[in-house]
C-alpha cells in the first residue's frame, strides 16, 4: 500500500496529485483530531490499536501495510507541521514497546515485519539552511525508530512550487 | 528576574517533566527569583497565560520526546507563542529546554532541542542552553531520591548546572546525559513495566505482540 500523510485541504491536495491511484491512502485534515497523552494505552492496554477512537486510531495497523510514504508538510523551525507531528505521535502502536540496541544505540523492537520507503516533501516560505538540516536529521532518526528507509527530502518555497513534482 | 517554568507534558500527574521541573525549582530559590509556573497540556493557550509568560525574563521548557521531537500539542502551542510574541515590541526572553526521551541515551533529543533554538530565533528569542536526559522512564520512580544521589548523579550534575546559568542569565552548550544506572538492567526494567502495565490492564505478556 501507498499512504500519503499530508497537512493541505483537500483542494490544494487535488491539485497537487498527478495519480490519484486506488492504492493511494491518504491520511489528511478532513476530522478533528486528538493528540496523544503518552498513555501508552496503544502498547499496554489495547495492544497495536490508539485508545482514542477519533479517526486517527488505526495509523498503527495503516503503517503496517505500506510500503512508500510519502509526507507532504509545512517546515516549522525544522520540524514538521502540528497536523503531520500529530499523526506520527499516534503511530506508535506500529512499534513495540520493547527496547532493542541498534547501531549502538537504544530503539523499539519492530512489531511488523513491513519495510516503509519514505518520501518527506516540506514546505513554507523562509525554511532555513539551520531548519533543513535540523529536518534531515530528524528525518534520518525518524526512519531509524520506525525503521524505515529514507528514499527523499525535498524542500518548496511553496505549495505550487511543488505542483508537477509530486506523485 | 521572572522565570516560567513550562511543562510541556500532556500528562495531569505523574510526569517526568513534572519531576524534573520540581527538583529544577528547588535549585532556584534564592530571594530575588520569582517563579511562574504553567503546564501546556493542550493544543492551545489562552491569551492570559500568554501575556502572564510575555512577563517572564527566562522560560525553561520541560518536555517529554515524542517520535523524535516536539509533542503535537506542544508545537501548537509554540506556534501561537511565536505570533504572540512577535507582535510584541521588547522581547528579551531567554529560553532553556529540557527534554526526556524513554531511550537510554540523552543525546537522541538532539532534533528536539535544535527544534527549539530554531524556534527561539523565528520567535526573537534568545537561546540558553538545551539539557537532553535519557532513561527518562525511570525519573518518576526516582523522585523520591535525592538529586545528584545514586541513579540520579548526572541529573543532579545537569540540573544544578542549568539552574547556575538561568541565575546568571547565560547561554551555555547544550548537555546530553544518562542515568547512572547500567543500560542492560535500564532495558529489563522496561520490559518488565510494560508487562506489570499490561497485566494490571487484564492482558497477559503475550498479548504485547499483538498485530492489527
Amino acid at each position: 500500500m501507498k499512504m500519503l500523510i499530508s497537512d493541505l485541504e483537500g483542494r490544494e491536495l487535488q491539485g497537487l496529485l498527478l495519480d490519484m491511484s486506488s492504492e493511494l491512502t491518504i491520511i489528511s485534515k478532513d476530522f478533528p483530531i486528538h493528540h496523544c497523552t503518552g498513555c501508552f494505552g496503544c502498547w499496554t492496554r489495547t495492544p497495536a490499536v490508539c485508545i482514542i477512537r477519533d479517526k486517527y486510531g488505526d495509523m498503527g495497523e495503516q503503517l503496517s501495510k505500506c510500503e512508500e510514504l510519502f509526507i507532504i508538510s509545512q517546515c516549522f523551525y525544522g520540524g514538521f507541521s502540528p497536523f503531520v507531528k500529530n499523526i506520527l505521535d499516534r503511530s506508535i502502536s506500529y512499534i513495540h514497546p520493547y527496547f532493542v540496541i541498534r547501531n549502538g544505540e537504544m530503539h523499539h523492537r519492530r512489531r511488523y515485519d513491513n519495510v516503509i520507503h519514505m518520501h518527506v516533501w516540506f514546505y513554507g516560505v523562509n525554511i532555513t539552511d539551520i531548519e533543513k538540516l535540523t529536518a534531515e536529521k530528524l528525518i534520518k532518526a525518524n526512519s531509524i525508530n520506525f525503521n524505515s528507509v529514507v528514499e527523499d527530502i525535498s524542500f518548496y518555497n511553496s505549495i505550487t512550487e511543488m505542483r508537477g513534482q509530486l506523485l | 528576574m521572572k522565570t516560567a517554568l513550562i511543562n510541556g507534558s500532556p500528562k495531569l500527574k505523574e510526569s517526568a517533566s513534572g519531576c524534573i521541573l520540581c527538583d529544577l525549582k528547588s535549585l532556584l530559590d534564592n530571594g530575588n527569583h520569582v517563579v511562574y509556573e504553567c503546564s501546556f497540556r493542550k493544543p492551545q493557550l489562552s491569551l492570559e497565560e500568554m501575556k502572564n509568560l510575555a512577563e517572564c525574563d527566562v522560560f525553561v521548557f520541560a518536555f517529554p520526546l515524542y517520535v523524535d521531537s516536539i509533542p503535537s500539542h506542544l508545537l501548537n502551542c509554540m506556534i501561537q507563542l511565536e505570533d504572540f510574541l512577535s507582535e510584541l515590541k521588547e522581547r528579551d526572553i531567554k529560553v532553556y529546554a529540557v527534554v526526556n526521551c524513554g531511550f537510554y541515551e540523552g543525546h537522541q533529543n538532539k532534533p528536539a532541542i535544535e527544534i527549539m533554538k530554531n524556534w527561539c530565533v523565528k520567535s526573537g528569542l534568545i537561546w540558553g542552553q538545551g539539557i537532553g536526559i535519557g532513561a527518562g522512564g525511570m525519573i518518576t520512580s526516582l523522585k523520591n531520591v535525592p538529586m545528584g544521589q545514586g541513579p540520579k548523579r548526572n541529573h543532579g550534575i545537569a540540573l544544578k548546572q542549568l539552574a547556575s546559568n538561568i541565575l546568571s542569565g547565560v547561554s551555555a552548550d547544550d548537555l546530553y546525559i544518562t542515568a547512572n544506572f547500567p543500560r542492560f538492567l535500564y532495558k529489563l526494567a522496561a520490559e518488565r513495566n510494560w508487562i506489570q502495565s499490561a497485566k494490571a490492564n487484564g492482558l497477559k505478556r503475550k498479548d504485547l505482540f499483538l498485530k492489527k
